[in-house]
């Protein structure tokens, strides 16, 4: 379940991370504002507080926003979905600083050579941009993978069975604490170690043609 | 000593550029340029620097956007709008695109993508913006880098190449599209000087070929040998144009003189 949430929610945030470097790289004033309001807010208050507000007022907006549309039974988002929001949420907001420095960071040159052959914007991003953002932003993406591991222990609260909140019942019940959280702690840090690697092997690839192949 | 033949003024013009405006901010780095390339034109734009010859190069295929002016590519002219806060825009980016392809562009920075092999550079553009196959793209990427004397690096990485080979893949890539017209920015500005010879010498090759060339070079020497024209740019105006042995060995311009003496001593 850990592993389930962790993913949905870092590839919810690295859609949330595109769309935010997007905005803040645009010469658009509002994106700009847009996106400067959701990095600074959420990366500004608790990451447990994110995750309440959209556990006990998720369910209260969703239910505001069916009822624009005419719908009005009553609606209960389910402890995953809130789970991956609140986390992507979070995760989007740290991925959008790591994509946008990654994206600044590629030469301008590069960009240019394909212009100058008729590549469309689309093919340049596809072909050229994607790929080279890639290579500086793997680093800072890999560091909030981890974060996002991690924070998946705060929805716990919301009494999903993660490792956390299963360790928490185990040890309650056995009256073996010490022993659930080792085991607890022992399977995050597989889990991180195991992430880590795989990190490096993708900046590996993505850094072909920069050391020496 | 070989020398371009001068312009055949019944060729059909590759490239016309009629009263070009460029202002960056405050500063006007073009003052309204008109200059006209026939096919098999060989033309060097000469200046010191800011005098704006690689602004006009760059206008040519709108990797800067004039201000006013009109830029014709074989017959055909790019439309221009002005676009929000009064800045000229191209009207549709799709003719942009479609006429870049006519346009080989050689930079000072070679801008090989870092990604690709150097195979992998030579073959992007043809296959994915001409939609060439892949087995055809490759024979002829070879065959190019054959020419330029780099086959052997095909499967090599940018970064694994000297500057001097870079700049040859980089004119392999160019030639790749076949363009009707060479764009060459400075190609040997970036390199070390022991490296400038080679590069040299494929672009002289392509010239006695007949490819139609515009060149911005601070190569006095080379400019004399293959060029069928030189212009010579001063803040953003022509200062003096003409054939080769007359611009650069006996200028009417005192300006056009005094830039000959600071960058033929020793250079040439």
């Amino acid at each position: 379940m850990t592993v389930a949430v962790s993913l949905s929610s870092f590839a919810l945030g690295i859609l949330f991370g595109s769309a935010g470097a997007a905005a803040k790289l645009s010469h658009s004033l509002i994106l700009n504002g847009v996106a400067e309001v959701y990095t600074t807010v959420v990366r500004g208050v608790p990451e447990l507080l994110v995750i309440y507000l959209l556990f006990f007022g998720g369910g209260g907006m969703a239910m505001a926003l069916a009822g624009v549309f005419g719908y009005e039974g009553y609606i209960e988002l389910n402890a995953f979905t809130i789970g991956v929001l609140a986390v992507g949420l979070i995760s989007g907001a740290y991925s959008t600083e790591v994509i946008r420095g990654a994206v600044q960071a590629v030469p301008m040159g590069q960009i240019e050579a394909a212009r100058a052959c008729g590549m469309s914007r689309w093919l340049i991003l596809r072909r050229i941009l994607v790929p080279q953002t890639l290579r500086y932003a793997l680093p800072g993406l890999g560091n909030v993978w981890q974060l996002t591991l991690k924070d998946t222990a705060l929805i716990s609260v919301t009494a999903l069975a993660e490792i956390m909140r299963v360790a928490h019942v185990a040890a309650g019940s056995t009256r073996q604490p010490f022993l659930f959280y080792t085991t607890a702690a022992a399977l995050y840090l597989v889990l991180t170690t195991v992430s880590t690697a795989a990190f490096e092997r993708a900046e590996r690839y993505a850094s072909r043609g920069v050391r020496r192949a | 000593m070989h020398r371009h033949p001068p312009t055949n003024p019944n060729a059909p013009e590759a490239v016309v550029i009629e009263d070009l405006h460029k202002r960056f901010g405050e500063l006007e780095v073009l003052k309204g340029v008109s200059l006209t390339a026939r096919e098999g034109d060989v033309i060097t734009l000469i200046g010191s620097s800011g005098s704006g010859k690689s602004t006009l190069l760059r206008c040519i295929n709108m990797l800067e956007v004039p201000d006013e002016g009109r830029v014709v590519i074989g017959g055909e002219a790019i439309g221009l709008k002005k676009g929000r806060g009064g800045r000229t825009v191209p009207a549709d980016v799709r003719q942009v695109d479609r006429i870049r392809t006519r346009l080989g562009m050689v930079f000072q920075n070679f801008n090989l993508w870092t990604h690709m092999t150097i195979l992998e550079n030579v073959i992007e553009a043809p296959v994915h913006v001409l939609g060439v196959s892949r087995a055809e793209a490759i024979d002829r990427a070879r065959m190019l880098l054959d020419k330029v004397g780099i086959l052997s690096k095909a499967e090599s990485y940018p970064i694994q190449l000297s500057g001097g080979q870079q700049q040859r893949a980089a004119i392999a890539r160019a030639l790749a599209m076949q363009p009707k017209v060479m764009l060459f920015d400075e190609p040997t500005s970036a390199l070390d000087p022991e490296l400038v010879g080679e590069v040299l010498l494929v672009i002289r090759q392509l010239a006695e070929e007949g490819n139609t060339m515009i060149l911005v070079t601070h190569e006095m020497g080379f400019a004399r040998e293959v060029a069928s024209e030189v212009v010579f740019l001063h803040q953003g105006r022509i200062e003096e144009q003409g054939p080769p042995d007359k611009v650069l060995v006996n200028p009417d311009s005192e300006r056009v003189r005094q830039f000959l003496s600071r960058h033929l001593s020793g250079a040439a």
